[in-house]
């Protein structure tokens, strides 16, 4: 078998360090566009699911870092960026969830003991009536369901795979959830 | 649900702050981290075909090696000592149907050193199994009575003829006979001529000594009457048996399947991969048999637990 000897020039291992580079700065700019297009999105899935914008702000942060960890791993063909971001959002809101729980049981018996009483989260005066509802009387698991489904409006089956779940068990969560909300709101919309 | 309601949640949902604008700015900003990790799904992509690219090898490996082997050889069983015997190799096979001039018995013509000379000077037991193919049944009834007429005329007799034709087109006959010693080797020459020569197999046996020792103990045992009137029965029945020479013909219409060619190098290496390539197989079926028990619990496991984990989820959020 004839050997074929490749001389790579000095001139040539520049451009091919120069294409690296070129790949490197073209998946940065990518991603970029993709933190603009979608901070919006990932930040009131967020506020919905923890109702608490000081963490929904901290965990949009921690997202976009983990996404951008996971960036090279990003597939398009197998779902779109927003879904994407909104899985590893829920993820980072489900170890909030888990950790503050784990928190809140080892402070439960000191605040018992002294009688401390659960603090209410300030939510900002911006915030209309129905969401201010929203986010004080339902569960993180209506909230979220409505975040996905209203507000970012995505489909039932998109939805349904940031969940897990089906997009029919998706659908009865979220007409569960709305009509929960719909019962304490309808008199101040009907005023 | 109410359109008012929809229309008000997202009127009323509030965009990211400019504060979180630029923390998120920050890290996308940041260059990410190269990770060489490789991903399970792209491992089992990996590995799957590297698996069955070395087994695959490890069959032609194996083939080629045993291939460049020669051909092992069918293992004898030891003669006993005392015993001559000789089977023909494949080629004297061959078709003998040349005529044999019968009446010149004895004959340094007739002579085949392929079948071997018993002693004139020594008393051995002679024994012959010639197997014959003939043409048909009529040739197989003409050829018995060939034998039996050639078997007289050398001075010797039938033991024992087990003619059969149960087909019109095929048929056998076996034929027990005994032949002179010192004619032994123009019978067999005769016989062979009958017909094509399936098998043959010529066993000599030296019983001189038995004989020698006979007279020997019949010397010393002087007086003894009645023992070396035993002894004497003895040797006259060693004597007898040694005079004549036993000779097994079978004569046969039905051809026998003939010998496949022997493979060729490269068929041995492709039949040799293909062997090791079944093992391997069956190697591999066997061992997902034994571990399938334990995949099937693994992957029950698995399910149950990103279940749970998905129950679970769902209750912290509800609680939350």
């Amino acid at each position: 078998m004839p050997k074929v000897r490749i001389q790579v020039t000095p001139a040539a291992a520049v451009t091919y360090m120069e294409c690296v580079s070129d790949v490197a700065d073209a998946q940065q700019a990518n991603f970029a566009s993709i933190t603009e297009a979608h901070l919006d999105d990932v930040y009131r899935y967020l506020l919905y699911m923890t109702a608490n914008p000081s963490t929904a702000e901290d965990l949009t942060s921690e997202t976009f870092e983990r996404a951008l960890a996971r960036w090279t791993r990003f597939d398009a063909r197998r779902g779109n960026a927003r879904t994407w971001l909104c899985q590893i959002a829920r993820s980072a809101a489900l170890d909030h969830f888990r950790s503050e729980e784990r928190r809140r049981r080892r402070e439960l018996n000191v605040a018992t003991r002294e009688g401390a009483t659960a603090v209410e989260i300030e939510l900002p005066d911006e915030y209309g009536p129905v969401l201010r509802q929203a986010l004080r009387t339902l569960t993180a698991a209506d909230r979220e369901v409505i975040a996905l489904r209203i507000v970012l409006e995505l489909d039932a089956q998109t939805a349904a795979r940031v969940l897990g779940t089906s997009p029919s068990a998706c659908t009865t969560r979220l007409n569960r959830a709305l009509a929960k909300l719909e019962k304490k709101v309808r008199p101040r919309l009907v005023a | 649900m109410s359109p008012d309601l929809a229309t008000a949640l997202r009127a009323e949902t509030p965009t990211a702050p400019s504060g979180l604008r630029e923390r998120v700015a920050i890290v996308a900003a940041t260059p990410p981290r190269r990770r060489r990790s490789i991903a399970p799904r792209r491992w089992l992509l990996l590995v799957a075909p590297a698996a069955a690219a070395a087994s695959v090898a490890v069959a032609v490996i194996v083939g080629l090696m045993s291939s460049s082997a020669p051909p092992g050889q069918v293992a004898q069983p030891p003669t006993p000592p005392g015993v001559m015997e000789q089977t023909p190799a494949p080629k004297a096979r061959a078709r003998l149907r040349a005529p044999v001039p019968v009446t010149s018995v004895g004959s340094k013509q007739e002579f085949r050193p392929a079948t071997p000379a018993p002693s004139a000077t020594r008393a051995q037991n002679v024994n012959a199994t010639l197997r014959l193919l003939v043409d048909d049944n009529n040739d197989l009834s003409g050829t018995t009575q060939q034998a039996l007429r050639t078997t007289r005329r050398l001075g010797g007799y039938v033991v024992a003829v087990d003619y059969g034709t149960p087909d019109t087109s095929e048929g056998a006959a076996s034929l027990r006979l005994r032949i002179p010693v010192s004619r032994f080797q123009a019978a067999v020459v005769r016989f062979s001529a009958l017909g094509q020569i399936l098998a043959q197999q010529t066993q000599i046996t030296d019983v001189q000594q038995r004989l020698d020792e006979l007279t020997r103990q019949i010397r010393r045992a002087k007086g003894d009457k009645t023992k070396i009137a035993a002894l004497r029965r003895e040797r006259i029945r060693i004597g007898r048996r040694a005079a004549y020479a036993t000779v097994a013909l079978d004569l046969t219409t039905h051809e026998p399947a003939k010998e496949a060619a022997p493979p060729s190098r490269l068929d041995r290496a492709v039949s040799d991969a293909a062997r090791v390539l079944t093992a391997e197989l069956a190697i591999g079926a066997y061992a997902l048999i034994v571990a399938s028990p334990l995949l099937i619990l693994l992957a029950a496991a698995f399910v149950g637990s990103r279940a749970y984990r998905r129950y679970a989820d769902q209750r912290l959020l509800e609680r939350a």
